[in-house]
């Protein structure tokens, strides 16, 4: 006797219909799976075995061939459990096949027939209702988050037995549903906020125009000035997820298995700080099946990196890529996988290894070519992909005394989110939303310059030597600068503004 | 002690085979050698082939012993039951194999254990 029933497989971000095919044939009774399974679904037959005798049901014994469809894919993961288990209870009409045809299976078993859930839930079913498939039936733990696809019908199930049941018609299940713009309405507040920062008013105004852009930027400055109390602030001013971007990050996530009960959908943009040991396969992702990296868990939010000279140059260097391109292609003998890496780089330095190299009030002790040294770790090539380098200086006494009146984060974000509506609107029909994503093709149209404020650029750039890409990236920073203040053209002032943020190669 | 395990195991038997078939197991055949295997008891239960694999425990105990199967032993059962299909011609029969365990309670009593479909290939 042979059952059809349908599972999914997910390769790097995409879900992918697997049919499951179960044959129950005479002789020595046993089992073998095909269709180039892994270790953990090889295993899943001790699992679906002794789940069926726990459930109160009879293993039945045929010699059963268990394919999973298409053949040349690999199969990885226990989520096939259920569909095999629910296969063999039907091949041994224990099941009746009526609602087999219209769901997709997918959880994991365990010994007491127990169903759990599995990670990547949310992009397999994402794709899958792409494909048009209309219900699937998971675990309880995976409901939530299968829940999030709009339009598909979620059976949650606890366990193999209410499965049986639900397949015979003997209980109902309703669809499980989430309320999305609930989700959205929690973690909405933060523990910190920009008004608590004294002075820096122009590392304020830098970080303004980086979140309102989605502009990378540099900090360098002496330690204890606020760098990393700048950054860890930066979140604050940045708007809320829109919920297609949510969906997206949260997909990200849930492959990585980040998804717990308490935070189905990631609401917050992403602030992502890795520890300079991390490796560059930890940054831009990678292992035998490749995951996604830290670039990618940041896709939407803040990739800040403390300590910059710290990391690794091999991993400074692999963000090049992602940096340009806004995704990462990891190609490893399993598969070669995308994953989306639109982050904001801010990253915070000191200017020599004692710190003190360009304070006003310490004197630095670093031999010179230790301080060249330490600035040789991070390459040109980076540097002209950070389109804001500003200094945190060290407070002075009187501004470290006085009382913090400095705005806070909410009005910041006001004059942010502005900038960004106008940014949504031009961009409206394009694959991208930022100005710092503004490819060359559409440099032209959106952001043409008069011709005095073409003569002022031309003339600084012979002066100041600098690179075709800084030459795109100064218009770029100008056009949020513009955003910012609501004007339509470019203005000199506003191209002044942006080239002095790039001035940082030209003091070393 | 040679005969006298010998002994035993033939009495455990002879005991498998009377509870089968108050089982309503119809006896085929016993003690089925190959090269690397013997199968204790062979019996048709309704429609399937039952290849019975007899576990003897002569010690008493309080506690259900572990029917312990190792993986050689099982291996050299599946290998006479191969064998026997062979030479009977019966490849397209639904066949099982059952473990049938006998052991003294501390009280005396003889308790029989009956475990269908213990094993498979």
């Amino acid at each position: 006797m042979l059952v059809k029933l349908k599972s999914a497989a997910l390769y790097g971000l995409e879900g992918e219909i697997i049919r499951v095919e179960i044959d129950a044939s005479k002789g020595l009774p046993g089992q073998s799976i095909v269709g180039l399974p892994d270790a953990a679904v090889r295993e899943s037959r001790d699992r679906v075995r002794c789940a069926i005798i726990n459930s109160g049901f009879e293993f039945p014994p045929y010699y059963f061939t268990i394919n999973l469809a298409p053949g040349d894919t690999r199969k990885e993961g226990s989520l096939y459990d259920l569909p095999m288990a629910v296969g063999i209870l039907c091949a041994s009409n224990q099941v009746s096949k009526e609602r087999l045809k219209e769901s997709v299976f997918i959880g994991e078993l365990s010994l007491n027939g127990d169903v759990k859930g599995v990670s990547g839930i949310l992009p397999i079913c994402h794709s899958l209702y792409k494909k048009g498939v209309k219900n699937v039936v998971v675990s309880k733990e995976n409901a939530d988050e299968a829940a999030l696809v709009e339009n598909l019908v979620v059976i949650s199930v606890t366990s193999l037995k209410e499965t049986v049941e639900f397949l015979n018609k003997e209980k109902e299940i309703e669809p499980h549903i989430v309320d999305v713009s609930n989700l959205f309405k929690n973690d909405q507040e933060f523990d910190v906020d920009f008004s608590e920062i004294k002075g820096q008013t122009h590392a304020k105004r830098a970080l303004e125009i980086a979140a309102a852009g989605g502009h990378n930027i540099l900090m360098i400055g002496p330690p204890g000035s606020g760098k990393t109390m700048l950054a860890k602030r930066i979140p604050t001013i940045m708007p809320f997820l829109s919920s297609d971007e949510a969906l997206e990050v949260t997909k990200i996530y849930s492959v990585t298995g980040l998804i717990n009960k308490k935070r189905i959908l990631i609401t917050k943009r992403p602030f992502r700080t890795p520890h300079h040991t991390t490796s560059n396969i930890g940054i831009i992702g990678g292992g035998r099946i490749p995951r996604p990296g830290e670039v990618s868990l940041a896709h939407f939010g803040v990739l800040f990196l403390d300590e910059l000279p710290e990391f690794n140059r091999e991993v400074i260097e692999v963000l090049r890529e992602p940096l340009e391109d806004n995704k990462v292609t990891v190609s490893r003998a399993l598969g070669s996988v995308t994953y989306p890496a639109n982050f904001m780089l801010i990253a915070a330095m000191n200017p020599c290894p004692c710190g003190n190299y360009m304070d006003t009030l310490q004197q630095c002790l670093c031999p010179p070519n230790k301080v060249q040294k330490y600035w040789s770790k991070i390459s040109g090539p980076l540097l002209d992909r950070i389109d804001i380098h500003i200094e945190v200086p060290r407070l002075k006494k009187d501004e470290l005394t006085s009382l913090p009146q400095c705005e806070t984060s909410a009005q910041i974000k006001e004059r942010v989110c502005k900038a960004r509506n106008i940014q949504e609107k031009r961009f409206k029909d394009l694959s991208f939303r930022l100005n710092s994503n503004l490819n060359p093709k559409y440099m032209k149209v959106f952001c043409d310059l008069k011709e005095e404020v073409g003569n002022f650029l031309k003339s600084a750039i012979t002066h100041l030597k600098i690179s075709g890409r800084g030459y795109d990236r100064i218009i770029k920073l100008a056009r949020t600068i513009a955003d910012l203040e609501g004007s339509t053209d470019i203005k000199t002032e506003h191209i002044a503004e942006a080239m002095q943020f790039r001035t940082l190669k030209l003091k070393e | 002690m040679g005969q006298e395990s010998y002994n035993l195991g033939k009495d455990g038997e002879e005991r498998a085979c009377n509870f089968l078939q108050q089982k309503e197991f119809r006896i085929i055949e016993r003690n089925f050698r190959s090269r690397q295997g013997e199968i204790d008891i062979i019996a048709k239960d309704q429609d399937f082939l039952v290849f019975v694999e007899v576990k003897n425990y002569s010690h008493k105990s309080f506690f259900t012993p572990i029917y312990a199967i190792r993986k050689s032993k099982k291996e050299s059962i599946i290998h006479a039951a191969k064998l026997y299909i062979y030479k009977k011609k019966l490849y397209n029969t639904l066949c099982r194999f059952d473990v049938v365990a006998i052991y003294r309670h501390i009280s005396g009593e003889i308790i029989i254990d009956h475990i269908k479909n213990s094993f498979g290939i």
